[in-house]
């Protein structure tokens, strides 16, 4: 706290008469704000330059039957130390409304949909009010999270359509595009707005896998949902359940053995490989580049029956555990590890330099879906996406969680933010791992890696994590509610954040290049639609 | 040119390396046997996610890598429903993904069989009873095969593949 103590003392002294309440949880500032105040404050907070805030997270939290209130939470990263920042504001009683920051802070924008879907809470002056993650079939009057709403509810089925933001004039074409696509991906609509080959516009509209995800949590002990987190996003296994697990260890206040938090950052590492590996594939098989897609395929593979053999799960399923990790890993099987990746990586760089040496693939790669820094930013975009647009921010750097305290890994920054500059975050993330690997294998301590855990917390007490999934910072709250429940638990895949942002990247080029641009940010549809 | 050619070389052939499946499949009924005869030995599929972690697409997608090369065996994947004779159909169905579900169903030609892959297809999983959960796949069309798995992997897959495949050539001599 000590470290944005001047940006903090300026805030107050700017917004003194706002701030109702201050105290640290979890070393990050809390400040409770009078409700009509949080448009201004967040706005300083966001513009003022020597603290620059990008909103990482805004949630909401029914209190009742405990309290009579609503709860809205605003959670900034500041720009120059990574260092957070709480705001928080209540809505008392039967108040229903609250003022929008999106007009601000573009950041907010999919959040503040959400709320009102989710909790029937109304941004007063958003500039878009339509649905987002409740389609238009269903009924008026149903908000998911409201602790009224019994999570088995059987919905009927309205009328509706939703209105897309429609550009008119001479020649121009709509195009739409799923929700179910040519490839074996996920379902979800992208509605082009077209004139000749380039994109004038783009929409994404989602939320068709919306399964009711952040409900089942409620339905759910704090210690018995690791499952069910492991299953929020497939390919992010390790960063989702890693994020729950640390996230309620922080609640239950226990202490995870080093050699646990060694073989998280191990598994975590093993994860990012195989998706990396998978993805840089994937991005040259879009350009209709054969031969790096099978040898990645091949390469990705091998990863995956690694992990096989090492715990019985290709996706590393049932590894972590509230308190530790549910495997242990004996120093045979982790020089296997080291093994594997010593003849991984020299056959993975005698690739990257005919990747290099192909001048039609570059000329596909480079300047094509450009994210500027400033929209990313603006976004708050974060992970792959965004340090290739030179956001340089990357949890296990700013906020050591697991073994990264002692592991230093290096962070991957480019600046051009077009489809090279994501996959060569990609690349040099590869090789980072494998180093992370080795060194987590040379500095790994002997010892216990599970702990023992302690009583339920008191019911209105809440805990954070984040973690750097291979996708970027996943964030998790989790609220106690009685006798060890879950009351509230708040899921953010970077791929909510990132959807938006990719809206800004297509402007200006032709629709064939969008596969490879989506291809390039890889985002997850069941991670964002929950 | 020389450095991919050499690349290739030394690489060699990788297909079939991969752990054979202990787990045996789940019986493919005579009725489904039935409907897999005029595809023979080939099969073209069209996968759709009605609500999965995406897990299963990634297992999906690893049998068209070079290791499990499902192609070899005339299993070929379509980019549209209206080109497929069986619809691989993963996850809890969705409130939102009932209706292209069965839009989907309807767009694929007759004759064709229906695939529910992994757990969530099959019996909708953790996300059973779930608000925003409309019910296992049998609900809303007709399911001719079962292939179990949280995700299964992609031997598994292949395996109650070359079973469908077995069988449908046998009831066809």
């Amino acid at each position: 706290m000590a470290d944005i103590g001047a940006g903090l003392k300026q805030l107050q002294a700017a917004y003194g008469d706002s701030i109702a309440e201050m105290s640290a949880v979890y070393g990050i500032p809390r400040l409770k704000l009078k409700k009509a105040d949080v448009p201004v404050v967040a706005h300083y907070l966001h513009t003022h330059p020597s603290l620059r805030g990008a909103l990482s997270l805004l949630w909401a939290v029914d209190h009742r039957p405990r309290e009579a209130r609503y709860e809205l939470c605003y959670l900034f990263t500041l720009a120059e130390q990574k260092d957070w920042l709480l705001l928080c504001t209540d809505l008392q009683g039967d108040d229903r409304l609250f003022r929008s920051i999106t007009p601000h802070i573009h950041a907010a924008k999919w959040y503040e949909r959400e709320i009102r879907d989710m909790f029937g809470l109304i941004p007063l002056g958003h500039p878009d009010m339509r649905r987002l993650v409740r389609h238009e079939h269903w009924p008026k009057g149903s908000h998911p999270l409201k602790k009224d709403f019994r999570w088995d509810t059987v919905l009927e089925r309205a009328q509706g359509q939703y209105a897309f933001r429609q550009i008119e004039g001479e020649g121009v074409f709509e195009v739409p595009v799923g929700p179910i696509h040519a490839g074996i991906i996920e379902p979800g609509h992208f509605r082009f707005s077209v004139a000749g080959e380039p994109i004038m516009q783009l929409e994404v509209h989602h939320f068709w896998k919306h399964r009711g995800v952040e409900k089942l949590f409620e339905q759910k002990q704090l210690t018995e949902a690791v499952p069910l987190a492991e299953r929020v996003s497939g390919d992010t296994t390790v960063g989702h359940s890693l994020a729950y697990c640390q996230t309620v260890e922080s609640l239950l206040q226990v202490e995870v053995p080093r050699r646990a938090k060694y073989l998280r950052s191990l598994f975590l590492e093993l994860e990012r490989l195989h998706n990396h590996l998978g993805d840089v594939g994937a991005i040259c098989n879009d350009t209709a580049y054969a031969l790096p897609h099978a040898h990645c395929g091949r390469l990705k593979e091998r990863i995956m029956q690694l992990n096989d053999r090492l715990t019985g799960s290709r996706f590393l399923r049932g590894v972590t555990r509230v308190g530790g990790v549910g495997i242990d890993l004996t120093h045979e099987q982790l020089t296997q590890v080291v093994a594997e990746l010593d003849a991984i990586e020299p056959d993975f760089s005698e690739l990257e330099r005919i990747l290099f040496a192909n001048a039609s693939l570059t000329d596909r790669l480079e300047t094509t879906g450009v994210l500027t820094e400033r929209t990313a930013w603006d976004h708050a975009v974060m992970g792959i996406v965004g340090r290739a647009s030179g956001i340089d921010r990357d949890i296990r750097r700013d906020h050591p969680f697991a073994a990264y305290d002692e592991l230093s890994p290096k962070v991957a920054l480019y600046r051009y933010g077009d489809v090279r500059a994501r996959m060569r975050v990609r690349l040099d993330e590869i090789h980072e791992s494998i180093r992370l690997i080795r060194d987590i294998r040379r500095q790994i301590p002997q010892g216990p890696v599970l702990t023992q855990l302690t009583d339920a917390p008191a019911p209105g007490t809440w805990g954070f994590s984040a973690v750097e999934g291979w996708r970027g910072e996943i964030l998790y709250v989790v609220m106690a509610g009685e006798a060890g429940q879950i009351h509230r638990c708040k899921v953010r895949d970077p791929s909510f954040v990132n959807w938006p942002a990719i809206q800004w990247a297509v402007l200006g080029n032709i629709i064939p290049d969008f596969p490879l641009i989506n291809k390039s940010f890889n985002l997850s549809y069941a991670g964002n639609d929950l | 040119m020389f450095r991919i050619i050499r690349k290739s070389l030394k690489t060699g052939v990788v297909t079939g390396r991969y752990p054979k499946a202990d787990v045996s499949p789940v019986p493919i009924g005579s009725e489904a046997a039935e409907k897999t005869k005029p595809f023979r030995r080939s099969l073209t599929i069209r996968e759709v996610d009605t609500g999965s972690c995406n897990a299963c697409e990634m297992e999906m997608n690893a049998l068209a890598n070079p290791v499990y090369d499902v192609e070899r065996f005339g299993v070929h994947i379509a980019a549209s429903p209206r080109h497929a004779d069986a619809l691989v159909v993963t996850g809890p169905v969705t409130v939102n993904m009932e209706k292209p579900l069965k839009d989907v169903y309807k767009q694929t030609p007759d004759p064709k069989i229906v695939i529910a892959l992994g757990d969530c297809a099959i019996h909708c999983g953790m996300f059973k009873g779930s608000y925003a959960v409309t019910g296992p796949v049998e609900r809303h069309i007709p399911v001719d095969v079962h292939i179990p798995g949280c995700p299964p992997s992609p031997s598994e897959i292949l395996k109650a593949l070359s079973e469908l495949r077995d069988e449908g050539c046998r009831s066809g001599d």
